[in-house]
């Protein structure tokens, strides 16, 4: 599938037929003229984009750094003796003592950078890796976390990124939704507000695709044929045709009869998308898509691709649902929750990596994996790790980024971030970046004030860009 | 926080320190290079505000510091704040912040300021003075003059209009040389007017009656029709619900129910059809639960001043804040933020960490506020009209209370909260009869007279010091701690049949300011409470109390009392400044007042109590302009699709101006001189010709010359909020239950409504038992998807206007969603019923869907696709199919 970008001068041309001068006028006036009209129209950029999409691998519940990319011999040489350092309150205060990583780090790739065991697929990519150590949250429980991660503010109810970013830029596919979340069947806490579109216009909400034969809401008609529905819609567009004659060419009503239009051709654009039976053998294999403990995620991640590959501007993976385990929130049982986590995960994101590379997509696709926060280098009762908003790792590959980097580091227990702190309104402010997008200029005025993704913060970080 | 040590460092002359050139150069080498890399980019001497006030590049910006003291105390590095900073110790203070000083650096500064921090530096400081706002230059902001009485200026058309409000939008349209649109048809007006007022289209019976009526008044009466409908109620109290957050669970990670919370969505239902005057409206919600003259509702059975002060409660809450103060501070910063944008279209919570940037708003003026806030709490109570329960106190029997028995000495890991030995309930708050007057024999006892009456006693506010807290209780009853005045029942008790000790895991509080609920809310249960006490040790008191006799029931009717989420006085006290907007770092506290700009610098101190009362006064009083002109710019909004001032919730200096600031100052005096009737206003707005005029775009000439249409030029067309959009559909479908009030419906979960699954309720019945949709539950975490496909505003904050999207996904819904489909068979069944002849039937719907007649195109065009799908598609129905096609169809959802 190539991309088939509806161009705004396309776009503009279109609507101003529709609309005779009368409301053409009415455009010119408002200036912004397309997106009053086609909400997901593409708009300029502030300046040339790196990334045209992002892909977003949520990581939900929070992986610890320590055990999978900020390696840290210390927990090894001080295990089970009390952390030397100060905590800070966690969630559940129930701290124990220091406790090593189950797991091994190897060096890998060109970079040499060190890589747990958990990872062996993804290890395999690390050159185009940016690995950031030094992220930093102000939140220590999940749904704030969330919140935060998502949108940038700590509260319900606000735009998510990937609302201001299909808000900011429009998106290049006219079929399907400009931002899509792939879900396994586990929605992370504080439910569809990480995914709203808050005080921006409901077009670029989030949309859920769900796994199984109908992901979305309403694309199936119910009619007991294609051609009864066809014939219905043409009626209604008689009628609609008869109404603007009577009522005259109102914008509101020209919108609205395209608006019908659109909804038609997402009616088919959603079964094309999620027939994965057009797919190569050799490409199931590489996404996992056959075995038990990959399949899941696989399946996010090739959907992934082929929602980019269609224009869609952002897409976020959920985490897998596991039998056993809550998210990547090992609270207790870290070796087998994290051992399973990565085990579902691994194959598919390197698979994701690797295509999208072999497609030449990933030069334009921004692919960010991480979670709302890391865990603590000490144990939570005997097995597990608390929350830890002070240091933890995410990482960036493609569009615009430089693979083969570490950037900033934590301390010698990977507690808290010390070198080149990251925070998350600094990632967000990067992912604009790499958009095209000035996070101090991608505003829409709210409550008297200039609101943005950043809020009064965030800087690019510029030390991971290629 | 400060230290006393911290405090010291201003006793410390500058002179102490000296002016050795070692010292000097070791301040050069060592100190100054670290401060200009890593220091200056924010708090050097090109920032013209550096961040967090604090300069650090003169030895005077240092010594003074900034929001938060000293940065320094010479000679003692571990009381020195700019130490703590940069030793990266205190995850709430970290120096430089994007990454630490390496280790030498940090021993430098050490050392220098054990040194006694010599700084040659001086004269480099530039401080930025803290802004000072000039009240009397802010006060000519439009928004906040006096109301002007400008008379409507004169028009050369004299006909057209029927009041002033016309000849105010009139004289703006002539001056461009624009004409206003000609009269909407008589169907289209009526069909306007009722979705406008109720919410609901016209019956039938209802648009043959107007067009029967060729009387001047006709238009009138049904104005006065519709005020007098209950239904108007309902559709007002939706948008007065969009301004208070409304929602019935706390959202975040549980979504848990906030009880009762939807006595006050029914409290503005009544509100709003009974025109309590909008003035009273306002003080019963500041202040509902303090005023002297209650107010019950028409059957006699509620105190609605009580369901009134729900308002400050319908925020989202934060389930197992890790920070309970933080969490505090930021309820309270909502509750600032939805008061100050509904009641003045003032974005007051802007000046939380700072002095508002465009409104003269200083930070001290936000915590003035929030002290009445934080002297307010949530309780249940019994909201009972006082005649009613005085009713029934006068008519229960007397049971004197036993005398309180010596209770076993308990032993010293035990501190005692309360024993109930008193004569009296002491500081417990009473709400609900059961409890008697006092305790009896020793013991809290809701069973006193029987289990039928219901009641709640709401302990003083502590401190969580101890980790569990031991309650020797019977019953099934609650007993439950809330920490911080954090309003989620952090943990819950329920006694059993026998008296016991048991006991409440605190851990998670400890700290916190906290206070315990003894609610006894069934009328087949009772508690009774013996001791309450805290101690670090798990297990409970072995020893054992008094044993309460159990409930004797009385031979009376006792009437089910209504609890609704309420508001009471709390320890009354003032709050310090939050400097830079942190809960930690406190500053001076402010006396509680309300808003300089209207009430001055210098008002009285608040006495006694919260002071939510004077708030009241002295915002209907001081703001009273203000108040006036941004509620009737809301109705103006609602009924011409945009307000007079365009931007609802924002009248300050960012806000927009009015288009016609004269007609809009005139509608406030009026709104003022007939008493604050809302229904008034409706009339006058309703009756003028502006309101009547045709939507169809006349002449090109008027759409480039008022493009936005701020003048007005012809109305607006409207799409149907979500809600409207629901209930229209039902009501023409003829299965809209029009019984008002209630319990919510629960919410119909589409499997496409996923959430996370720890908040996920019991899902509802897809078509809300026919409902309309402000009875549907609204739960933060699961809002219906159909709702925000059409816009519901995500319940935040103050939402004066909604969006008006246009996504795929509204289409989506009406073809292929099944409410639709099911209503459309509904309707077509019923029509079916009802007329034989296909054109009739047609001609019915039309009616029904549209207040109007099919043109004979569109009837043929309807008899067409008839015989297309009886030829084409043998098995479905012709009619049902019409009928979606017409929910499908553009006028359905529009309103011309």
């Amino acid at each position: 599938m190539s991309r088939k970008p509806l161009s705004r001068r396309a776009l503009l041309c279109r609507c101003a037929h529709g609309f005779g001068g009368l409301a053409w006028a009415v455009m010119a006036a408002e200036g912004a003229a397309s997106r009053a009209v086609n909400p997901l129209a593409v708009q300029p950029t502030h300046f040339p984009p790196k990334a045209r999409s992002v892909i977003f691998l949520y990581m939900d519940g929070g992986p610890s750094q320590v055990d999978t990319f900020d390696p840290k011999p210390r927990l090894d040489q001080d295990h089970g003796k009390p952390l030397p350092i100060p905590a800070p309150p966690t969630q559940f205060n129930d701290n124990g003592n220091v406790l090593r990583s189950p797991w091994k780090f190897a060096r890998h790739g060109q970079s040499g950078i060190e890589v747990s065991e958990l990872f062996p697929h993804v290890a395999a990519c690390v050159d185009d890796l940016a690995i950031i150590r030094s992220m930093v949250a102000d939140q220590s429980e999940h749904t704030a976390a969330n919140y935060q991660l998502h949108t940038g503010f700590a509260m319900q109810g606000r735009p998510s990124m990937g609302a201001w970013i299909t808000y900011g830029i429009g998106s290049e596919s006219q079929n399907l939704p400009g931002f899509v979340v792939l879900d396994s069947g586990l929605i992370p806490a504080g439910g569809m507000d990480n995914f709203g579109a808050g005080f921006l216009p409901a077009a670029y909400q989030g949309t859920l695709f769900r796994p199984g034969a109908k992901p979305i809401a309403n694309v199936e008609p119910r009619e007991a044929s294609p051609e009864l529905q066809r014939a219905k819609l043409a009626l209604a567009k008689r009628l609609n045709r008869g109404l603007v004659a009577r009522l005259g060419a109102l914008p509101e009503l020209e919108a609205s009869l395209a608006n019908y239009e659109l909804a038609f051709r997402m009616q088919s654009a959603v079964p094309e998308l999620t027939d994965l039976g057009q797919e190569s053998r050799a490409t199931r294999e590489l996404y996992g898509l056959d075995e038990r403990e990959t399949a899941a995620f696989g399946r996010q991640c090739l959907l992934a691709r082929r929602l980019v590959e269609r224009g869609v501007r952002f897409v976020e993976c959920l985490t897998p649902k596991l039998p056993g385990h809550d998210r990547w929130d090992q609270h207790a049982r870290l070796f087998e929750g994290h051992r399973d986590n990565a085990r579902a995960t691994d194959k598919p994101i390197a698979g994701l990596l690797k295509d999208l590379k072999a497609r030449g997509l990933l030069a334009q696709t921004l692919v960010v994996w991480g979670g709302e926060f890391g865990r603590t280098p000490m144990s939570q009762g005997a097995t597990g790790r608390d929350h830890n908003p002070f240091g933890f790792t995410m990482w960036l590959a493609g569009g615009g980024v430089r693979g083969g980097t570490v950037y900033g580091a934590t301390d010698d227990y990977g507690y808290f971030a010390v070198e080149n702190k990251v925070h998350l309104h600094d990632l967000h402010a990067t992912i604009l970046h790499l958009l095209g997008l000035d996070h101090k200029r991608l505003t829409f005025r709210f409550s008297g004030r200039d609101m943005r993704l950043t809020d009064v913060h965030g800087e690019v970080v510029h030390g991971i860009l290629a | 926080m400060r230290t006393p040590a911290l405090a010291l460092a201003v006793l410390i002359p500058g002179t102490l320190l000296s002016a050795d050139p070692a010292a000097t150069e070791f301040f050069e080498k060592r100190i100054r290079p670290v401060l200009v890399e890593r220091c200056y980019p924010c708090h050097g001497p090109a920032v013209a505000q550096p961040l967090g006030g604090l300069r650090l590049s003169s030895r005077e910006g240092l010594r003074r510091g900034g929001d938060s003291g000293p940065a320094l105390v010479p000679g003692d590095p571990d009381a020195s704040r700019l130490i703590r900073a940069i030793r990266y110790t205190d995850p709430r203070l970290q120096m430089p912040p994007k990454g630490k000083l390496d280790s030498q650096q940090i021993l430098d500064f050490e050392n220098w300021v054990r040194m006694g921090a010599p700084d040659p530096r001086s004269g480099e400081s530039t401080e930025a003075k803290p802004r000072n706002i000039d009240f009397a230059r802010a006060r000519r902001h439009w928004a906040f003059q006096p109301l002007q009485a400008t008379p409507p200026p004169p028009v050369r058309d004299a006909r057209w209009p029927r009041g002033a409000i016309d000849r105010y939008l009139l004289a703006r349209l002539e001056e461009k040389g624009l004409r206003p649109a000609p009269p909407a048809d008589k169907r289209a007006l009526l069909r306007r007017v009722w979705l406008d007022l109720t919410g609901l289209p016209p019956t039938v019976g209802e648009t043959e009656a107007f067009l029967a009526d060729a009387s001047p008044q006709a238009f009138a009466r049904v104005v006065d029709r519709l005020l007098g409908s209950p239904h108007y109620g309902e559709r007002w109290a939706r948008h007065w619900l969009d301004l208070v957050r409304y929602a019935e669970t706390d959202g975040h990670e549980f979504d848990q129910d906030k009880p009762n919370a939807w006595r006050y969505r029914d409290y503005v239902i009544r509100a709003f059809n009974q025109d309590v005057p909008y003035a009273r409206f306002l003080t019963e919600q500041l202040a509902g639960d303090l005023l002297a003259e209650r107010r019950v509702t028409p059957d006699g059975l509620i105190d609605e001043t009580t369901v009134a002060t729900g308002f400050y409660w319908l925020g989202e809450i934060i389930n197992t804040p890790v920070d309970t103060y933080q969490a505090l501070a930021d309820r309270i910063d909502n509750q600032i933020d939805v008061l100050g944008k509904a009641f003045l279209g003032l974005t007051v919570a802007c000046a939380r960490c700072h002095d508002h940037k465009f409104d003269p708003i200083p930070m001290s003026d936000y915590y003035a506020l929030a002290g009445f806030l934080r002297s307010s709490r949530l309780r249940q109570a019994a909201a009972d009209a006082p005649a009613v329960t005085e009713r029934v106190r006068a008519a229960l029997p007397d049971r004197p209370a036993l005398p309180a028995p010596a209770k076993p000495a308990l032993d010293g890991r035990y501190e005692v909260f309360e024993d109930f030995s008193r004569p009296d309930f002491g500081s417990w708050l009473r709400t609900g009869l059961a409890f008697g007057d006092s305790p009896t024999g020793g013991v809290a006892h809701s069973g006193r007279y029987g289990n039928a009456l219901t009641g709640i006693l709401v302990s003083r506010q502590f401190l969580i010091k101890q980790r569990y807290l031991h309650v020797r209780l019977a019953g099934r009853g609650l007993v439950r701690l809330f920490a911080d005045e954090y309003t989620n029942g952090v943990r819950t008790l329920r006694g059993g049949e026998e008296m016991a000790w048991k006991t409440i895991d605190a851990r998670m509080g400890q700290g916190n300011l906290a206070h315990l609920e003894i609610a006894d809310l069934s009328p087949e249960e009772f508690i009774a409470v013996e001791r309450i006490v805290f101690s670090d040790a798990k297990e409970p008191p072995a020893n054992e109390g008094p044993t309460p006799p159990p409930p004797v029931p009385i031979r009376m009717a006792v009437p089910p009392a209504h609890f609704a989420m309420a508001t009471a006085d709390g320890e009354p006290q003032d709050v310090p400044v939050h400097v830079r907007g942190n809960p930690r770092n406190l500053g001076a506290a402010r006396p509680r007042a309300f808003l300089t700009l209207f009430s001055g610098g210098e008002q009285p101190p608040i006495v006694s109590g919260s002071g939510r009362e004077e708030l009241a006064r002295r915002l209907l009083r001081d703001a009273a302009p203000l108040v006036a002109r941004v509620m009737v710019n809301r109705v103006w909004q609602h009924h011409f699709g945009e307000g007079l001032v365009r931007t609802p919730d924002n009248f300050g200096l960012t806000g927009d101006r009015p288009t016609h600031p004269a007609l809009l100052d005139y509608l406030a005096r009026r709104f003022i001189e007939q008493g604050w009737s809302l229904k008034q206003l409706h009339r006058e707005m309703l009756l003028s010709a502006a309101y009547q005029m045709s939507s169809r775009p006349a002449a090109s000439r008027a759409e480039l010359a008022d493009p936005r249409n701020e003048l007005l030029h012809r109305m607006p067309v409207r799409r149907l909020e979500a809600e409207a959009l629901r209930d229209q559909m039902l009501a023409v479908a003829g299965t809209l239950d029009r019984r008002l009030f209630g319990p919510p419906v629960p919410v119909y979960l589409s499997p496409y409504m996923d959430g996370d699954p720890r908040s996920k309720p019991p899902g509802g019945p897809l078509d809300g038992l026919g409902r309309r949709s402000l009875y549907i539950n609204v739960r933060r975490n699961y809002l219906p998807d159909q709702m925000l496909t059409f816009d519901f505003p995500p319940p935040i904050t103050t939402m004066g206007k909604r969006g008006v999207s246009t996504v795929a996904p509204q289409a989506l819904y009406l073809m292929n969603n099944e409410l639709p489909h099911l209503e459309a068979r509904r309707w077509a069944t019923r029509v079916a019923r009802e007329e034989r002849d296909p054109a009739a039937r047609v001609r019915r719907m039309y009616l029904e869907a549209f207040a109007r007649p099919p043109a004979p195109r569109e009837t043929q065009e309807a008899l067409a696709f008839f015989a297309e799908v009886r030829r084409r598609f043998p098995r479905a129905n012709p009619l049902v199919e019409f009928a979606h096609v017409l929910f499908n169809s553009a006028e359905f959802l529009y309103v011309p």
